[in-house]
């Protein structure tokens, strides 16, 4: 039989009270982080426009900056997106208040973009910008008919969605139906931009503080929730130990998102619920145990039951969250740039709640077991259990 | 049926994969990508349904004053829309009965209260109320439905949203350069005419460049029939430049009486636009100008004077506008009012244009991270678990196969419509690979351990699955909770994410659950003399 761990037993709650501090330790640093860094907050949260464009060539950041301070837009932030190679550069503006001054803001934006970049005209000749009935309209002598001028335009703009750039003309050789005339005049008559948009996204000043409102009551609301379920199906005891491993792992998750600047949005609030769930998920495992454990455990102590249920199922916790953690890398790795802060979350929570189910919350018990029984004057140990007094 | 129980229990999992195979085969068919991974134009209105209740009291007041006028009755309704109110004051009151006549026709659905010899308070009710702010979201769903249909879109979706119920969803697939679009259904094309109030004492009017000017004309107090309204104009410097005008609050003709629209030319060939009225509006017009000859009526287009002609001569039921238009201007303003007016004002809460090739590489990005992490789970549990590792796999498989069937048949069972997967829903499928194989862990590492203390085969098997439900079931419960607060506070991709998830676990229940342990006792029934199993 393969196992990654053979006959484990480790004794997990040995250093149980330094366990707890280092965790207090991480908690409080990334509390700091938190208040210090601070999040890098979406649009979706502050109100604002985000503008997405791709370049046929490596774009120089730091001037597009520049060209946007000069054309009087303050407050503006400029990345990159993607891989290194994608010359993907996002665009974000802060809301100017309402949303006329905001769509304004966004054409002076694509203005100064469009000069800085010498883009002549409208943009209504660039093959980068032009739809497909206009691009057939313009087809339409050379290409022998109305029919076909329009099946070569979807054929060129089918290119285009595939690489979503032109760079060249030489791009648009491999098109289907594309002749050497219909090339001649393409070449002719129109020219290729250097950028297009990707994506642009909009969001008024009113939404995010709304947005935020519902955010916290959902992160509340289901805080209430676990506790009440692991309440019902455990002890109170059990549910406040769950709860206080899952606030570690959301805050711990929380502040290597600000450290990383990872940009918070609605799917981010998102994975951050999910991990809610899983967190509490993996630690209901280990309760699961312990709790079949204590009811038949004899004169042993609660820390030792404890140590033995976390031993039991180790090789179970290790891994269905190595397999999560294998999926949620894929996602991270794989799942492209839109996805990247929810995989984030996801991949920082699940190494996090899985060491809080071992090294938080099962301490955290064996600790108000402890000091139960310290009050009491006694030195036996319990942890009360549903349905039978453990 | 009792002498195989298997059979049946197999034929039944023979339905339900044929059940999900239908239902989602061919999935380009049966389940939609959501605009963000196929390309288009979403954008979120929020409407303000306070100012359709206001827009409703003025055209009440209008009314409501004209027929008193036409009685020769004194007094005029006043609004007072903070409160929901309109004042009447000053009547007859030996004319007590004719005015309630009239009280009865325009505001006899409101409730009513003495203030004193010939005067009223009337209050909006508040289910009336509610029906005025349903209304203004219900019509102005069927104006943009009129408009977007005008310019020839295609598979639109525009939709009320949200639990408020003041939210209206516009989706446009495939549409990007969409500055025209938005501009034709950002603008409410709120059309009124209304009359000047003339500063006391006078009969001529020199537009003021701000509204103190204009309270200063009135003395400091612009009284309380009245409002200001600013027009844009082009000074001869070139400079944009405001004049304010006092205009009353009720309106003498709006967008909704006009019969028909179209765009004309005046004598020196400029665009105008051309309309014509409704009999019953024709009528209100009529006797509006004529006792306005010589004055100014002002045409006001969503609060702002486009323009403010001197009633020349009595007009009756056609007219034109002029307003400094572009062909293409006209032509956009005819299009808004033929389609309707919103009738309340209308603002943009959330706007986004994906572009094709993003959703295209979104739609890449997931498959390829689906694929990978499929591939991964599916390595380690065959090492891991040998033979038992395909028992896995085949339920994992079949998971996904659930989830794609379950999602396409919900929207189709609900509403007869298709289902939309969305980028965070594809996040949600590959989190349920991992989610889903959670359960096939748990029950193998019990199985195993009832192995490990000596128990027989079919003991192990059974002992397995039962004690590792009640994990399993506490373990997909908090997950649940979790997905619950996150449909409840989603909006709309994000829900796509919940519903994923939910699907995904209650469906890995029955993979994991009951198909996985269907193919043991499968397993064990064929080699029943076996005495070790490859897990």
């Amino acid at each position: 039989m393969f196992r990654i761990i053979r006959n484990a037993n480790f004794d997990f709650m040995r250093h149980r009270k330094v366990l707890l501090a280092v965790s207090l330790v991480l908690v409080l640093v990334s509390a700091g982080v938190l208040f210090g860094v601070g999040l890098n907050k979406g649009i979706e949260f502050t109100g604002g426009t985000q503008l997405q464009y791709k370049f046929a060539e490596k774009p120089d950041v730091g001037a597009i900056r520049q060209s946007l301070t000069d054309a009087g837009l303050s407050g503006q932030q400029v990345t990159t997106i993607g891989d290194a190679d994608a010359n993907e550069v996002v665009i974000r503006l802060a809301s100017a208040g309402d949303t006329d001054a905001d769509e304004n803001q966004a054409k002076a934006a694509l203005a100064a973009l469009a000069k800085q970049f010498g883009v002549e005209g409208d943009g209504s000749s660039d093959l980068n910008v032009i739809d497909s009935s206009s691009l057939a309209g313009r087809l339409a002598g050379v290409a022998g008919g109305a029919v076909q001028a329009q099946a070569l335009a979807d054929a060129i703009l089918e290119k285009r969605t595939e690489i979503a750039i032109f760079s060249s003309f030489d791009e648009l050789g491999a098109v289907t139906g594309m002749t050497e005339a219909v090339l001649g005049v393409l070449q002719d008559d129109m020219t290729i931009g250097p950028f297009s948009q990707r994506k642009r996204s909009y969001v008024g000043p009113a939404v995010g503080r709304e947005l935020i409102n519902k955010t916290l009551a959902a992160v509340v609301g289901s805080l209430i929730g676990m506790l009440l379920y692991i309440w019902i199906r455990f002890q109170l005891q059990w549910g406040f130990a769950a709860v206080v491993a899952l606030t570690h792992d959301a805050l711990i998750t929380l502040g290597l998102f600000a450290l990383f600047k990872q940009e918070m949005s609605l799917a981010v609030v998102a994975a951050f619920l999910t991990l809610v769930g899983y967190s509490v998920n993996d630690t209901v495992v280990v309760f699961d145990r312990i709790r079949e454990n204590l009811r038949n455990r004899g004169s042993e102590s609660v820390k030792d039951t404890i140590n033995r249920s976390i031993n039991q199922t180790l090789s179970r916790t290790l891994i269905t969250s190595g397999l999560t953690w294998i999926v949620v890398l894929a996602l991270f790795v794989f799942g492209g740039a839109p996805l990247k802060p929810f995989a984030f979350v996801l991949s920082v929570g699940v190494v996090v709640g899985t060491y809080s189910s071992i090294f938080v919350a099962s301490p955290f018990l064996v600790l108000w077991s402890e000091f139960l029984a310290k009050r009491r004057g006694s030195t036996a140990t319990k942890v009360p259990v549903r349905g039978n007094a453990g | 049926m009792n002498s195989n129980p298997l059979l049946w229990k197999f034929l039944l999992i023979g339905a339900v994969i044929a059940g999900a195979i239908f239902a989602g085969y061919p999935p380009e068919d049966k389940i939609n990508l959501g605009l963000d991974l196929q390309g288009g134009l979403h954008i979120l209105y929020k409407v303000d349904t306070a100012s359709a209740v206001k827009f409703e009291m003025d055209n009440r007041v209008t009314s409501f004053g004209q027929a008193l006028k036409k009685e020769g009755l004194a007094g005029t309704p006043v609004p007072d829309v903070a409160a929901g109110t309109i004042e009447l004051r000053g009547t007859d009151p030996a004319r007590e009965t004719e005015i309630k006549k009239l009280i009865d026709d325009y505001v006899g659905r409101w409730d009513s209260e003495k203030t004193g010899p010939g005067s009223w308070r009337f209050t909006i009710p508040s289910r009336y109320r509610a029906e005025i702010e349903r209304e203004a979201v219900t019509s102005s769903i069927e104006t943009m439905r009129n408009r977007i249909d005008a310019l020839g879109v295609s598979e639109p979706v525009i939709a009320k949203q949200g639990r408020s119920g003041d939210r209206i969803l516009v989706q446009l697939p495939g549409v990007q350069d969409s500055a025209k679009l938005r501009d034709i259904l950002k603008e409410p094309a709120l059309l009124r005419w209304k009359e000047m109030t003339y500063p006391p004492g006078s009969n001529a009017y020199q537009p003021q460049p701000t509204r103190e000017a204009v309270a200063a004309l009135f003395g400091g107090v612009i009284p309380d029939d009245t409002e200001l309204f600013e027009q844009e104009r082009i000074g001869p410097d070139g400079a944009a430049a405001s004049i304010w005008w006092p205009l009353k609050r009720v309106t003498t003709v709006a967008g909704k009486d006009l019969r028909n629209v179209y765009r004309s030319a005046d004598e020196w060939q400029d665009p105008v636009v051309a309309f014509d009225l409704h009999p019953e509006a024709a009528s209100r017009f009529e006797s509006a100008t004529r006792a306005n000859v010589g004055k100014i009526m002002a045409i006001v287009l969503n609060d702002k004077v486009i323009s403010a002609p001197v009633i020349e001569s009595v007009i009756r039921n056609s007219g034109i506008i002029r307003g400094q238009f572009t062909i293409e201007t006209a032509d956009e303003l005819v299009l808004k009012l033929r389609s309707g007016a919103i009738p309340a004002e209308i603002s943009v809460e959330e706007e986004w244009a994906v572009g094709p090739s993003l959703g295209r590489d979104s739609v890449k990005a997931g498959v390829t991270a689906m694929l990978v992490s499929f591939a991964g789970v599916m390595l380690f549990m065959l090492v891991y678990y040998r033979l038992s590792g395909i028992n896995a796999v085949i339920a994992l498989v079949l998971n996904v196969l659930l989830v794609f069937g379950i999602l396409a048949a919900l929207p189709w069972l609900f509403s007869g419509a298709r289902a939309t997967l969305t980028l965070p829903g594809i996040a949600g499928l590959i989190l349920t690979i991992g989610m889903a194989v959670d359960s096939n862990v748990l029950i193998f590492e019990r199985i195993r351990e009832e192995l490990a203390q000596g128990k027989t085969l079919a003991s192990a098997v059974e002992q397995g699955f039962g004690k590792a439900l009640s994990t399993i079931l506490d373990c997909n419960v908090t997950t649940l909770v979790a997905a619950f607060f996150l449909f409840s506070y989603g909006t709309g991709p994000v829900k796509g994410f919940a519903v994923t998830l939910t699907i995904g676990l209650l469906a890995s229940l029955f993979t994991a659950v009951f198909v996985s342990r269907q193919l043991f006792e499968l397993v064990l029934r064929v080699r029943s003399d076996a005495e070790t199993l490859s897990i």
